[in-house]
């Protein structure tokens, strides 16, 4: 998270100056002893899931479950043949942007506010952990609620205030819907994303702020000049987890609205589910999966060439 | 107070409150009688204050097994994924090798994997290892998707701890291991805890793959359990609050702990 | 020193098996060999349903000492995708309750139900519930449960409007609601959701000479009759004569307003008295007649009817424990003792009388001779309906009905 200087990390294990073989051999297996554990962990429980996945997107089978053979690249067919796929994709798009930008803005606003100095902090940051340690279901589930047309809080109270005159059905039109349960995602992802700026905001050292008022900078230059470039890392890894998040984000979708009404709400991943579970579709699906996969994988590398993310590790 | 705590200070409030309310009308919901609930408009407050639905909860569902099998699984999972991921984390931050970026590309591209885009090849996995309907199998399953960020972030922590550190240690004749737990760690502690907190709430939430996964009552976590409150022909929107705020004020507790943790020791190690 | 750490991982790895491999307890009694122990995957109807399961093996294994039923009680919610993956991951429970059927049978799944239940059992089901357990001519559903549809009224909503009688036909419904609407209140409560659009749309269309399948039993679903009945819901709310967004409302929210008096008309079933009016308001005159057809003439109940299926596992050893079962639980008292619970209707003659008793329950039993069903034992049904579910609702809101319908009859011939 923090800047990462570009210290010649190969220097602490200088090359010894005529291994033996068995040295070398030593050397050789040694990362694998560090690294063996998550290697298993990751290869045995999301590999091989991912290639059960491919192979299931070529699979034929039959509304009940039962495998009736090869269907070679009929499931991708009938997905790109589906009419709703392409509002899908682009209503997914939004929805990840859409949510992210928000979230990273909002973010780098609390970020600050948390790490400023007012009494009652401390408990202000708690209040702003609580919906990450509420599972998100829950949350989802509290705002369905409040929303609902007849008895929600949110149109008691707007009807009290005459802001409305009669009650809105916040969830049964797409767009309002879509607005509201990004809103909720974005609820959802500001806890993460504003403590790991509070981090790096943490990190920065008060003598450069010194030296920029010294320099004469004030308010918004010090913190678009200094502040805002020395987040970066902080900015980057909150992002990314944030835009996976929320791409494949689940359980909003499915409890506010279930991706309708029609699929007029739907994202790729509730959409991979209907195509299962209502449409009977296993292998469709398997190959909406497989897209999907796709999708992220394209963003995320897309994001990180932007981000120079390869000048961060090294 | 200068004019600008003060402001600070109300918008600080204001933030807070506007994070708490959802979770304030959770327990408003909780408290209301059954027949209340459809009520339309909606009532602010209960008109009788059911105190006896967090009592009747726990009779209506076998919820206290369902936190036991979230808490288990979490935790575990929790011990599982950092024991995997210090090491990985650690070599990778103070080691050049072959394959060290391919295995840093692995980590990042496992990290786009969700399990609910692989749920059905998970069930099909657990099905072949006979693990269907095991605490195993969640644990596995959340242990490793949250491995990536782990690693990630350990990493991160660690690439930034200056090596003169260690080195001190090694010239004190430690090895590399106790350079490890008795040098790097303890600086490390801020990127541990968030490792730490991130599993364990990633783990907390899970859904999709436990709800494929587990079949029995007794081995179902809390997510699972809460929305079967409200079925096609019942709704128990009560309970089901009333479980989430008992599944929620623990974990909350929780973090305040850490959250005095986590700010100390990043202040602390901030060794720059 | 590193196998220190190593050691202590491993320690931390094994801790982690051992604990969780503990709790791995009875659920793997499926694949025992000796055929005594079978599993029953039943759905959740309300809160009373697991103790009425639990109640009935307890009394089924003191009985047949030896053999165990391992139960798994599952939400309707999730039931759909349970069953997917059982039959997808071959891990299928030995009875199954649900309410489709045909697929299992047509890829070779399930028992017949000669074989799984007595002569006298399966002599006892009434012959309307057998004709819709019938796939290609032989029956593999066990009828479990049926209900029926009817028209429900608030008594005091309508006669404040000045209506006497109930709407009988389509034009009267809507001139009810018109009038219900102008004293201000919901005239028709219309749940088009995805929790059950296909029921309430068949409601109004086999009521117009409208319905799934033609008479040759091809899938008809873009037919006029059909057509029309979507544009006439659509027009009805449209006008504003029925709750705002049938397309995102399920039966729930329209029964919990009706039950406040807030709604005048709505289609329910004999769940409903129980499970929502009672709850809300127990004194709310209401009144149940007969589903209104567009002509007013002929008018047809909606049946429902849920099965159980046996599967065939470990090369049919299973059989013996399954017909012992079920035919422990289809003796009467057994079954009249679980329609009475769950408020639902017979589907043997014997279960049957005990109920007519109730004159509200005896409107619904009344009406099952003239209903019709969802063609259940078309496997592809559950495909059609899933789109139904998914898009139906569309059609009164901002789509093209003509357009809904067509696409839906596209799923249903790509289903086959």
């Amino acid at each position: 998270m923090q800047d990462v200087t570009t210290r010649g990390a190969g220097a602490a294990t200088a090359p010894a100056p005529r291994p033996t073989p068995g040295r070398r051999l030593r050397r050789a297996l040694s990362p694998l002893l560090w690294l063996g554990p998550s290697i298993v962990l990751i290869a045995v429980v999301v590999l091989w899931p991912v290639i059960e996945m491919v192979r299931t997107s070529t699979l034929k089978i039959s509304s009940s479950g039962v495998t009736l053979g090869s269907n070679g690249t009929t499931n991708y067919s009938d997905l790109f043949a589906e009419d709703d796929l392409l509002p899908v994709l682009g209503r997914t798009l939004f929805w990840v942007v859409g949510t992210v930008v928000v979230t990273m803005v909002l973010s780098l606003a609390l970020g600050q506010l948390l790490n400023a100095r007012f009494p009652g902090r401390r408990v202000v940051r708690w209040a702003v952990i609580v919906p990450w340690a509420a599972s998100v279901l829950m949350t989802a589930l509290i705002w369905k609620w409040m929303l609902d047309n007849y008895s929600g809080l949110v149109n008691r109270v707007l009807l009290d205030l005459n802001v409305i005159d009669k009650p809105v059905n916040w969830l049964a039109h797409p767009d309002q819907a879509m607005l509201w349960m990004m809103w909720v995602a974005v609820f959802v992802s500001l806890p993460f994303t504003s403590f790991v700026i509070l981090a790096g905001l943490q990190t920065i050292p008060r003598d450069v702020y010194e030296a920029a008022r010294v320099d004469g900078a004030t308010g918004w230059r010090t913190y678009f000049q200094i502040t805002l470039p020395l987040l970066r890392p902080a900015i980057l890894i909150a992002s990314i987890v944030n835009v996976i998040n929320v791409f494949n984000s689940f359980p909003i979708i499915w409890a506010m609205t279930g991706g309708g009404p029609g699929h007029a709400t739907d994202t790729t991943t509730t959409f991979m589910y209907k195509i299962a579970f209502y449409d009977q579709n296993v292998g469709e699906s398997a190959a909406m999966a497989v897209v999907n996969f796709a999708l992220v994988l394209i963003m995320v590398l897309l994001y990180l060439r932007a981000s120079r993310w390869r000048e961060e590790v090294r | 107070m200068r004019p600008r705590t003060v402001i600070l200070t109300g918008v600080g409030w204001l933030v807070g409150l506007l994070f708490l309310l959802p979770y304030l009308q959770m327990l408003l919901t909780s408290l209301k009688p059954e027949n209340e609930l459809t009520k339309s408009p909606g009532t602010y407050l209960p008109s009788d204050w059911k105190w006896s639905n967090f009592v009747d909860v726990w009779s209506s569902q076998p919820i206290w097994q369902n936190m036991q099998v979230s808490l288990i699984v979490a935790a575990v999972a929790t011990v599982v994924t950092l024991a995997c991921a210090l090491p990985a984390a650690y070599y990778t931050a103070r080691n050049r090798f072959r394959g060290r970026n391919a295995f840093l590309l692995l980590v990042l591209i496992t990290q786009m994997f969700a399990p609910t885009a692989l749920v059905i090849g998970i069930y099909r996995e657990m099905v072949a290892l006979d693990l269907t309907d095991t605490l195993l199998a969640l644990i596995l399953v959340n242990a490793a998707f949250n491995l990536p960020f782990c690693i990630w972030i350990l990493h991160g922590y660690f690439s930034s701890i200056p090596r003169e550190l260690e080195e001190a240690a090694f010239l004190d004749g430690a090895g590399r291991v106790s350079a490890l737990t008795r040098v790097t760690l303890p600086i490390s502690m801020p990127g541990v805890v968030t490792a730490v907190v991130y599993t364990f709430i990633a783990a907390w939430n899970e859904y999709i793959v436990a709800l494929t996964v587990t079949a029995s009552p007794n081995r179902r976590p809390l997510t699972v359990a809460i929305p079967s409150f409200v079925t096609q022909y019942q709704e128990h929107w009560q309970f089901l609050f009333a479980t989430s705020l008992i599944a929620i004020v623990p974990v909350v507790i929780l973090f305040i702990f850490i959250e005095r943790y986590l700010i100390g020791g990043l202040t602390a190690g901030s060794v720059k | 020193m590193k196998r220190h750490l190593m050691g202590a991982m491993a320690a931390g790895l094994t801790l982690a098996l051992g604990v969780s491999g503990c709790s791995k307890g009875s659920s793997s009694g499926d694949g025992d060999s000796d055929g005594k122990t079978i599993k029953f995957v039943a759905a959740i109807y309300d809160d009373n349903t697991k103790g009425f399961w639990d109640g009935l093996i307890k009394d089924f294994e003191a009985k047949n000492s030896g053999y165990k039923v391992n139960l798994e009680m599952v939400d309707w919610t999730q039931m759909d995708a349970k069953v997917k993956t059982y039959v997808q991951t071959k891990q299928v429970p030995d009875i199954l309750n649900y309410n489709a059927f045909s697929d299992f049978a047509r890829d070779g799944l399930i028992y017949k139900a000669a074989e799984v239940v007595s002569p006298q059992v399966l002599s006892d089901f009434t012959p309307t519930f057998v004709e819709q357990a019938k796939y290609q001519g032989e029956q593999y559903g066990l009828p479990f449960i049926s209900s029926a549809r009817l028209l429900f009224y608030n008594k005091d909503l309508l006669s404040k409007a000045g209506i006497k009688e109930p709407p009988k036909t389509w034009a009267e419904v809507r001139t009810a609601a018109e009038k219900i609407k102008a004293k201000g209140t919901i005239g028709y409560g219309l749940p088009l959701g995805p929790e059950e659009s296909q029921a309430e749309f068949y409601s109004w269309a086999m009521n117009n000479g409208g319905g799934w399948v033609d008479a040759s039993g091809k899938w008809a679903i873009n037919q006029k009759a059909n057509l029309d009945t979507l544009t006439f819901l659509r027009d009805l709310t449209k006008a504003g004569l029925t709750q705002p967004n049938p397309e995102t409302t399920d039966r729930k929210t329209v029964f919990n307003q009706f039950a406040q008096g807030k709604i005048g008309m709505a289609i329910g079933g004999p769940f409903t008295r129980e499970a929502f009016i009672n709850k809300a308001n127990k004194d709310l005159p209401f009144g149940v007649t007969s589903l209104p057809s567009k002509s007013g003439t002929e008018h047809n109940t909606l049946g429902v009817m849920d099965v159980l299926a046996a599967f065939k596992k470990a090369d049919g050893k299973n059989k013996d424990a399954i017909a012992k079962f079920l035919n422990h639980f289809y003796q009467a008292e057994n079954t009249s003792k679980f329609l009475k619970l769950e408020g639902f209707l017979p589907v043997t003659k014997s279960a049957g009388d005990a109920l007519s008793a109730d004159p509200y329950f005896k409107q619904f039993v009344d009406a099952l001779p003239t209903s019709k069903f969802a063609p259940t034992g078309n496997p592809a049904w559950s495909a059609v309906a899933g789109a139904v579910k998914q898009s139906l609702g569309t059609a009164v809101a901002n789509e093209n009905p003509k357009k809904v319908l067509d696409d839906i009859q596209k799923t249903a011939e790509k289903s086959g």
